[in-house]
């Protein structure tokens, strides 16, 4: 199977200012005050995921499995090492970042949608599809600032995975809706994986991520600690959890 | 280079869309809306006209024409200079949250404005026709390479620019009082012959004054530019192009954890 994620020896550092000077003046009066310390966040890790896999990325708070997931979006680069992401990526992370609140849920739609790279024709082809996904009925003519939350998160959600991409980033946001929406965004997420998408799972139900992966990694300290099948994965997990606590 | 122009032909609805929004966006709630696309230049011309023609006494013929045409231009180019300058910083929660080629951002800063110059073209082109002064048809076949030249220098400048503000937020205030010593450096308000010769070597190195002379030539002297003119307006706006584009992409890689 080809290889369509590949890490390589990422490390990801922050630097984490002490006293951070805002504007030009105060960095050049209190350049040696500029103090910060470097967090390593990630320590050289490396993984490849093939076409078509499902992987749930666990570990505690702060271990670094979002910063990896927003390495994985190029929405941050790594201090070091290489990654590379073939095809188009969809990511269900920050839901409905880009929604302009003035605008009717339609008009949202094609904006939202060509911020995931779609052109207009596409947009219009899968627009039913979104549209009935979300189950807004009537009230996707009406501006989304009158949305309650839950319809918000619906709609933001129904565009991300109606995409299309050939790879999707999910970053715990299964809470989304009522029960009945979930499970419908569990059936959608399994119906894509069985046509070929690869999926990356971020999340603390590990029920969640054993129903749709085949494959889990335990980040811990910023490092792998374990790669396998979720099952084997999950109970080390659970046992070092149990023993922290 | 080439990878990047894939990305943003697949990102081409966003930038539309975005550009869409911003013309269609700025000046809601204003009583007059779209009409000060049209008024803000034409204000301009009266002031700087009245100053010239009046008090000063240029004695170049029809100033106002003389004026307009390159003042147009001008306008676009220092609205990119002043306001471009924060499209990324202002785009930050987008920024954050999102992978998008962040290039879109300016690009579709300039778009705007650029359409927006357009349409005064419009009012330019009536103000020359109605005036009686007239248009040379075979010298107006230049002005599409002139504007696509003033284009790309923009871009260029708003993409160096906007990139820095974001890790140096000073630029912003720096960049407006730059923009006004820059208007009087460049011939818009006067003629590029005014210039003593000791000196003509310094003004040549300002981009905008070859960009500025090929419109004056085209629109208000009725002549091709001269083929010097021309050649270092597109070599200064292949230089700014490429060089805006090594420093954002560049510095795009920590925009996320700098905003």
């Amino acid at each position: 199977m080809e290889e369509v994620i590949s890490v390589s020896h990422v490390t990801k550092k922050f630097k984490v200012y002490f006293d951070k000077a805002p504007n030009l003046k105060d960095k050049i009066l209190f350049w040696k005050r500029n103090r910060h310390e470097t967090r390593t966040v990630l320590d050289d890790i490396s993984f490849s995921i093939k076409k078509g896999e499902a992987i749930g990325l666990i570990g505690s708070n702060g271990c670094g499995k979002s910063t990896t997931l927003k390495l994985l979006t190029k929405i941050i680069y790594p201090t070091e090492g290489t990654i590379s992401v073939k095809g188009r990526v969809s990511a269900l992370i920050e839901l409905g970042a880009g929604f302009h609140p003035d605008m009717s849920g339609r008009e949202n739609i094609y904006i939202n949608a060509a911020i995931f790279g779609l052109a207009r024709k596409e947009i219009d082809a899968k627009l039913d599809g979104i549209i009935a996904f979300s189950g807004l009925g009537e009230f996707i003519d009406n501006p989304v600032r009158t949305y309650s939350s839950g319809m918000y998160m619906r709609l933001a959600f129904a565009v991300a995975i109606n995409v299309e991409a050939e790879v999707l980033f999910v970053d715990e946001i299964l809470a989304v809706g009522d029960a009945a929406f979930q499970e419908k965004c569990f059936q959608k997420l399994i119906e894509i994986r069985d046509k070929g998408t690869t999926i990356v799972i971020v999340s603390h139900s590990l029920d969640q991520i054993e129903r749709i992966c085949g494959r889990s990694i335990w980040i811990k300290d910023g490092k792998i600690q374990m790669d396998g099948k979720p099952a084997d994965v999950h109970r080390n997990y659970m046992e070092y959890m149990d023993g922290r606590s | 280079m080439i990878s990047l122009l894939k990305n943003l032909y697949n990102y081409r609805q966003m930038i539309f869309s975005l550009t869409h929004r911003e013309l269609r966006g700025r000046y809601k709630g204003s009583v007059l809306g779209f009409l000060w696309t049209f008024l803000n230049p034409l204000l301009q011309m009266f002031v700087y006209t009245f100053v010239f023609s009046i008090i000063m006494r240029s004695k170049i013929e029809k100033y106002y024409l003389f004026l307009f045409v390159a003042l147009i231009p001008w306008i676009f180019f220092s609205t990119c200079l002043t306001a471009g300058s924060g499209c990324v910083l202002y785009s930050g929660d987008m920024v954050k949250k999102i992978y998008f080629p962040r290039e879109v951002l300016p690009l579709s800063f300039v778009t705007t404005a650029f359409v927006n110059m357009l349409y005064c073209f419009v009012v330019v082109f009536a103000v020359l026709i109605f005036s009686g002064w007239g248009i040379n048809f075979f010298a107006l076949l230049y002005l599409p390479i002139v504007l696509a030249v003033e284009f790309l220098l923009t871009l260029g400048i708003t993409l160096f620019t906007s990139a820095l503000t974001v890790y140096v937020r000073d630029l912003q205030h720096i960049l407006s009082i730059f923009a006004l010593a820059w208007q009087f450096m460049t011939p818009v308000m006067y003629s590029s012959k005014s210039v003593p010769e000791k000196y003509l070597f310094l003004f040549n190195l300002n981009p905008m004054t070859s960009v500025v002379d090929s419109y004056r030539s085209i629109l208000y002297y009725k002549e091709i530019p001269h083929v010097r003119t021309l050649t270092s307006a597109v070599l200064f706006g292949v230089f700014f192009i490429v060089f805006g584009e090594i420093v954002f992409s560049k510095l795009q890689k920590g925009f996320a954890e700098e905003l």
